[in-house]
C-alpha cells in the first residue's frame, strides 16, 4: 500500500449561482501577465453548454485523457511515446487560440488623448496579443446563461444520447434549464498531462497531490494541453510554457485559503484532504466505465483504519496530515455520504475533484408553484426531471444512472426530512419511506443538511499543514538559495532570443 | 590570411562559443532553452512550414554527418553508380522541401500580425542565414555535381583536419565559391546556436522514451528519509558491484595480454632457419625501398635536375606519371617531333589526378568530373567543370655525357635538337631553373 495524501476538493452545484468570482479573483492573482491573457486556470461554465475551450469534451477531436487498448492497459488517447515524436515539429491536436479566444482591452489612452473633434472619443477593443484594433468574436463565458440557444447548448456533446423528446423538453421555450460548472484543474490522481509530457517537466506532489508545471524543465512541446481532456493546462504564447492551475500552493503552505475558494460568494466549495492507495490507481482505471466511479472509491483509503494509518506513517504522512484527512469536508461528501462524483472519470485520469450534482433544476418542475408532498410523488418525478438523468450520468458518473440516481435519492431524502423537521407537514411514515429510499437516516441527513447549509469557513476548508518549512530547512539554507523558498530575489521572466 | 580567418579561426571560434554559450544557457537561463512555439497563435501556415522544413533539414544534416564519420563506408556505399544518383536525388528533393518550409515559416512571420508580435530580430536573422544556406547548398549541388561523391575527399578531410588540431586548408582551396560560402554559413549558424532559437535542437526529448508515464515528487522529509536511506544503500552495493566488475574485468583483460606474450614465448610456433632469412631479406628490401624513397626527396630537394624518364621510353599515347618539384604528380608525353611533352596532372577544377592516356584528339581525361584537357596546351574541353587549363612544364633533354641537347623553357620556346644517335641514351629531366625562375 502505498498512500499518498491528496488536498482535494468537492463543489456543490446546488448552490453555485455562476457569478464568476471565483474565475475573478484566479485572474486578478495568477493569469494578468502578458501571454496568460486568455488562461482561465478557474472558470464557470453554463450546462448545457459547450464550455471553454469550445467543445473541450469532445475528445474526438482533442484527443485528451486515456483509453483503454486491446489488451486492456491504460493509453494515452494522443500524446504516447511514438505519438509525441510524430507530433513533435507540428500537433494537430492543440487547441489554437480561436478554440478559446482572443483576449481583448480596450484603447481607453484614446478617451484622454483623442484629437479635439465633432464626435465623442471612444475605446474601442484592442487585441492583447496584437495591440491592434479587433472585433471581438468569443470570450471565456461566451455562452454563458445560454442554456437552450441552438448555437451553443444543443451542440454540447453530452447531450449526444438523448433521445429527441428529452431534448426537446430540455430546451422547451420558458422550461429551459441549466446548471453552473465552476472547473479548476482536478490535480488528477492519474494526470495524463503529467504522462504525456516529453521534457518530464509535469510533475505530481507526493505530499498534497498538486500537479505542478515546472517551468525550468518546460521545453514547450505543448503534449500536456492536448493530453489534458479537461484543457485545464494552457500554453503561454509569450514565455513558450505551459501552465496550469497550483491550486493556490503558496497561500495552502502558510495555512490561507485558495483563491477561488476564499472568494465563493455561494459557499459551493469545500476542500479537504484525501487518502489513497497509489498502488491502486492504474487498476481503477482500467475497469469498464459503468463502474469506474466505484471503482475510484476502492481506490480511496480510510483514515480511520489501523492499517491505512500505519502505512500513511510509514510514507512520511504526518499526524497533523492524518487528523486532517479525519475532519476532511471531502471524505464526507465522497466516501461517507456518497453523493460527491469526478466529472467526466471516463476520460480515466481519476479527477480528484468531486461535485455535488445539482438537484433544482433536476426537479424544479413541479406544479402548481410548489414542490409535492408526497414521497412517492416525490420519487417519481425523478423520471421526468428537466435535466435528463442521462445528461447528468454523463458528466459525472461515466453514464451509470444508477449512481446518480442514488445521489438524487437521498438529496430529495434529505430536503424532505428537514423539511418535515421545519414544518412538520408530513406524515412520519412517509418520511422513514424517503428516507429508506434515499438510503441514508435521520442522523446522516441532519448532518449533510450542516454541512451543506450551515458550515462554518473553518469546516468547508480544513487546510492540513503542509510543513513546507522542514523541507526547506533541510535541505538547503534560506540564505543559500533564496529562490527556492518562496522568499528573496524573484527571477524575471524572460525569453531572450 | 582571409582564408585562414574564415576556415580556420571561425571554426573553432565558433565551436568554442557554441560549446560555451550552450551550457551556459542550458544551465543558467533553463528558462530560455528551447524553441518559442507559434502554433498556439497561427496552426495552418505552420504546420505547411515547419513539417517540411524539420523533416527536409534532420534528414539533411543525417547526409551530412555519415560521410564524416564513415568516409569509406560511404564511398563503397556510392561506388555504385545507381545509389549515387538515388543519394544525389534524395539530397535534391530534401532541400527542396527545405526550402518551401523555409519560405512558409518566413512568410508567415511576415505576413501574420500574431507572429509578428512574438518574432524577434533574431528569428528574421536565423530565417534568412539558413535561406541562404539551403541556397548555397544547392547551388553547389547543381554547379559542382556529384557532392556526395567528391565531398569525402575534400570537406571531409578538412573536417577531419580541424577535429584532430592539424588545420589544413589544401583540401578545399579549389572548391568552387558557393561550396566555400556555404561552409563559412555553416560555422556562423554553429556560432548562434546559443544566441538565437537554435538551441532548441539540444531539447529532443529522448528521455521520454524510457521514463515511466508518473512523475511524483516528494518534498517530504520524513519521506525523503526512508528514501534516502534506501537509496544509499542499493547505491553503495551498486557501486561496490561496478567497482568490483572494472577492476575484474581490468585484471582479465591483461592477464589475457600478458598470458599470451608469456605462451607465445614457450609454446609459439618456432620459424625455421630459412624462413627467419626469408624473413630478414624482405624486412632488409622494405628498408632499402624506403631509403630509395628518401633519397629521390632528398635529390628533389637539392637536385637541380629531376629525372622524368629516357627519351626512348616515352611514348605519344601513354604517359609516364613523374613527380615534380612541389611533389605533384605530372605526365610526360612524346610529340609528334620526338620531343618530350609534359604537363602537370593535378586537375585545376578540385584537384584530381588526370589519366595518363591520351585519346584520339590528344586529350587527358579527369576521371573525377569529365574534363578533357588537351596534353600540347594544357586547356580543358568546353564546358568541362575545370575551367583553368593543366600547366605544361619545361623540361631539358640530356645526353649521357651530362650535356644539354634541347630544352623546353617555361615560356615555351624550344632550343637545340636531338640527333637520333643521341636519341637512344638521351634522358628527360625537368629543371629547377624553369620551375622556379
Amino acid at each position: 500500500m502505498d498512500v499518498r495524501a491528496q488536498v482535494s476538493m468537492v463543489f456543490h452545484l446546488d448552490k453555485c449561482i455562476g457569478c464568476h468570482t471565483c474565475s475573478v479573483s484566479c485572474k486578478n492573482v495568477w493569469t494578468d501577465r502578458a501571454g496568460s491573457e486568455y488562461m482561465w486556470w478557474n472558470n464557470v461554465e453554463t450546462k448545457p453548454g459547450t464550455g471553454f475551450p469550445t467543445l473541450w469534451e469532445d475528445q474526438d477531436h482533442y484527443k485528451g485523457g486515456w483509453k483503454k487498448n486491446g489488451g486492456g492497459d491504460l493509453k494515452l488517447r494522443s500524446q504516447s511515446k511514438l505519438d509525441s515524436f510524430i507530433k513533435l515539429f507540428y500537433n494537430p491536436n492543440q487547441p489554437g487560440l480561436e478554440d478559446y479566444y482572443e483576449p481583448w482591452t480596450y484603447e481607453y489612452e484614446n478617451l484622454f488623448d483623442a484629437e479635439e473633434g465633432e464626435d465623442q472619443p471612444t475605446a474601442i477593443p484592442i487585441s492583447q496579443i496584437t495591440g491592434q484594433p479587433m472585433d471581438i468574436e468569443a470570450g471565456p463565458n461566451w455562452d454563458d446563461d445560454l442554456s437552450g440557444s441552438p448555437i451553443y447548448a444543443e451542440n454540447d456533446i453530452n447531450l449526444d444520447e438523448l433521445t429527441d423528446e428529452e431534448r426537446h423538453q430540455l430546451f422547451e421555450i420558458e422550461r429551459v434549464s441549466m446548471f453552473y460548472l465552476p472547473r479548476i484543474c482536478n490535480h488528477c490522481a492519474n494526470p495524463s498531462c503529467v504522462a504525456s509530457c516529453p521534457s518530464g517537466a509535469l510533475y505530481k506532489r507526493g505530499e498534497d497531490g498538486i500537479v505542478l508545471v515546472n517551468q525550468d524543465v518546460c521545453r514547450g512541446w505543448r503534449a500536456c494541453v492536448s493530453a489534458c481532456p479537461y484543457k485545464k493546462v494552457y500554453y503561454n504564447w509569450k514565455t513558450g510554457k505551459s501552465e496550469k492551475c497550483i491550486l493556490c500552493y503558496p497561500k495552502l503552505e502558510t495555512g490561507q485559503i485558495p483563491n477561488c475558494f476564499q472568494s465563493c460568494v455561494g459557499r459551493i466549495r469545500y476542500l479537504g484532504v484525501l487518502l489513497y492507495d497509489g498502488d491502486r490507481v492504474a487498476d481503477a482505471m482500467k475497469v469498464p466505465d459503468h463502474s469506474l466511479v466505484e471503482a475510484q472509491r476502492n481506490a480511496l483509503l480510510d483514515p480511520f483504519d489501523d492499517s491505512v494509518i500505519a502505512a500513511a506513517r510509514k510514507n512520511g504522512i504526518s499526524e497533523e496530515f492524518l487528523e486532517a484527512a479525519r475532519n476532511s469536508p471531502v471524505y464526507d461528501y465522497v466516501m461517507r455520504w456518497k453523493l460527491a462524483l469526478p466529472l467526466h472519470i471516463e476520460y480515466r485520469t481519476m479527477p480528484m475533484l468531486f461535485y455535488v450534482p445539482p438537484l433544482l433544476p433536476a426537479m424544479g418542475k413541479l406544479e402548481n408553484g410548489i414542490y409535492e408532498h408526497s414521497a412517492e410523488k416525490f420519487f417519481t418525478a425523478l423520471e421526468q426531471s428537466r435535466v435528463p438523468i442521462k445528461y447528468l450520468a454523463r458528466l459525472f458518473s461515466a453514464g451509470n444512472e444508477e449512481i446518480i440516481n442514488s445521489v438524487m435519492k437521498k438529496l430529495m431524502a434529505i430536503r424532505y426530512y428537514m423539511r418535515s423537521l421545519d414544518l412538520d407537514d408530513v406524515d412520519v411514515v412517509e418520511i422513514s419511506k424517503a428516507l429508506r429510499e434515499g438510503n441514508t437516516n435521520p442522523e446522516e441527513a441532519e448532518a449533510i443538511y450542516r454541512m451543506t447549509a450551515l458550515p462554518t469557513v473553518d469546516q468547508r476548508y480544513v487546510i492540513p499543514p503542509l510543513q513546507r518549512e522542514e523541507v526547506i530547512s533541510t535541505t538547503c539554507s534560506p540564505e543559500m538559495c533564496k529562490g527556492c523558498t518562496g522568499l528573496g530575489v524573484t527571477v524575471e521572466i524572460d525569453r531572450g532570443p | 590570411m582571409i582564408d585562414i580567418l574564415l576556415y580556420i579561426v571561425l571554426p573553432y571560434l565558433a565551436v568554442l562559443i557554441c560549446i560555451i554559450g550552450s551550457i551556459y544557457r542550458i544551465r543558467k537561463e533553463p528558462m530560455t532553452y528551447s524553441a518559442l512555439s507559434s502554433q498556439f497563435l497561427e496552426a495552418r501556415g505552420l504546420m505547411w512550414g515547419s513539417l517540411p522544413w524539420h523533416i527536409g533539414i534532420s534528414l539533411i544534416l543525417i547526409g551530412h554527418i555519415l560521410p564524416f564519420l564513415f568516409p569509406g563506408q560511404w564511398n563503397a556505399l556510392l561506388s555504385n553508380h545507381a545509389m549515387l544518383l538515388a543519394v544525389e536525388g534524395l539530397g535534391y528533393g530534401l532541400s527542396a522541401l527545405c526550402l518551401l518550409g523555409l519560405v512558409v515559416l518566413g512568410a508567415r512571420r511576415l505576413i501574420s500580425s500574431r507572429i509578428q508580435s512574438v518574432t524577434t530580430t533574431m528569428d528574421l536573422v536565423i530565417l534568412l542565414l539558413l535561406l541562404f544556406q539551403v541556397v548555397l547548398g544547392m547551388l553547389t549541388a547543381m554547379r559542382a555535381q556529384y557532392g556526395s561523391m567528391w565531398c569525402t575527399g575534400t570537406t571531409v578531410p578538412y573536417l577531419w583536419s580541424l577535429v584532430t588540431l592539424n588545420p589544413d586548408l589544401s583540401y578545399i582551396n579549389d572548391l568552387p565559391h558557393a561550396m566555400k560560402a556555404h561552409i563559412v554559413g555553416a560555422w556562423i549558424l554553429v556560432l548562434l546556436i546559443p544566441f538565437s532559437r537554435l538551441i532548441h535542437m539540444f531539447s529532443v526529448p529522448i528521455s521520454y522514451l524510457t521514463r515511466p508515464p508518473q512523475n511524483v515528487i516528494w518534498a517530504n522529509p520524513r519521506h525523503q528519509k526512508e528514501k534516502a536511506e534506501v537509496f544509499a544503500r542499493d547505491e553503495a552495493r551498486r557501486h561496490f558491484i561496478k567497482a568490483s566488475c572494472g577492476v575484474f574485468g581490468g585484471l582479465v583483460l591483461l592477464s589475457v595480454g600478458a598470458l599470451d606474450k608469456i605462451g607465445q614465448f614457450f609454446f609459439g610456433p618456432r620459424l625455421s632457419f630459412s624462413e627467419e632469412t626469408e624473413l630478414m631479406e624482405s624486412k632488409l628490401k622494405r628498408l632499402e625501398l624506403t631509403a630509395e624513397q628518401r633519397k629521390l626527396e632528398v635529390e628533389r630537394r637539392e637536385n637541380e635536375f629531376i629525372l622524368v624518364a629516357a627519351l626512348k621510353d616515352l611514348d605519344r599515347e601513354e604517359g609516364k606519371y613523374f613527380i615534380d618539384y612541389q611533389m605533384q604528380p605530372a605526365i610526360a608525353f612524346k610529340n609528334e617531333a620526338g620531343l618530350p611533352q609534359l604537363i602537370s596532372a593535378k586537375c585545376t577544377h578540385l584537384g584530381c589526378t588526370v589519366g595518363n592516356k591520351a585519346d584520339k584528339e590528344g586529350r587527358i581525361l579527369c576521371p573525377c568530373h569529365v574534363s578533357y584537357f588537351d596534353i600540347k596546351t594544357g586547356t580543358p574541353n568546353q564546358g568541362a567543370p575545370a575551367e583553368a587549363p593543366l600547366p605544361i612544364l619545361g623540361w631539358v633533354v640530356l645526353n649521357s655525357k651530362g650535356e644539354v641537347l634541347a630544352s623546353r623553357s617555361k615560356t615555351g620556346e624550344i632550343n637545340g635538337t636531338i640527333a637520333t644517335q643521341d636519341a637512344e641514351t638521351a634522358q628527360v629531366f625537368i629543371r629547377r631553373a624553369d620551375v622556379t625562375g
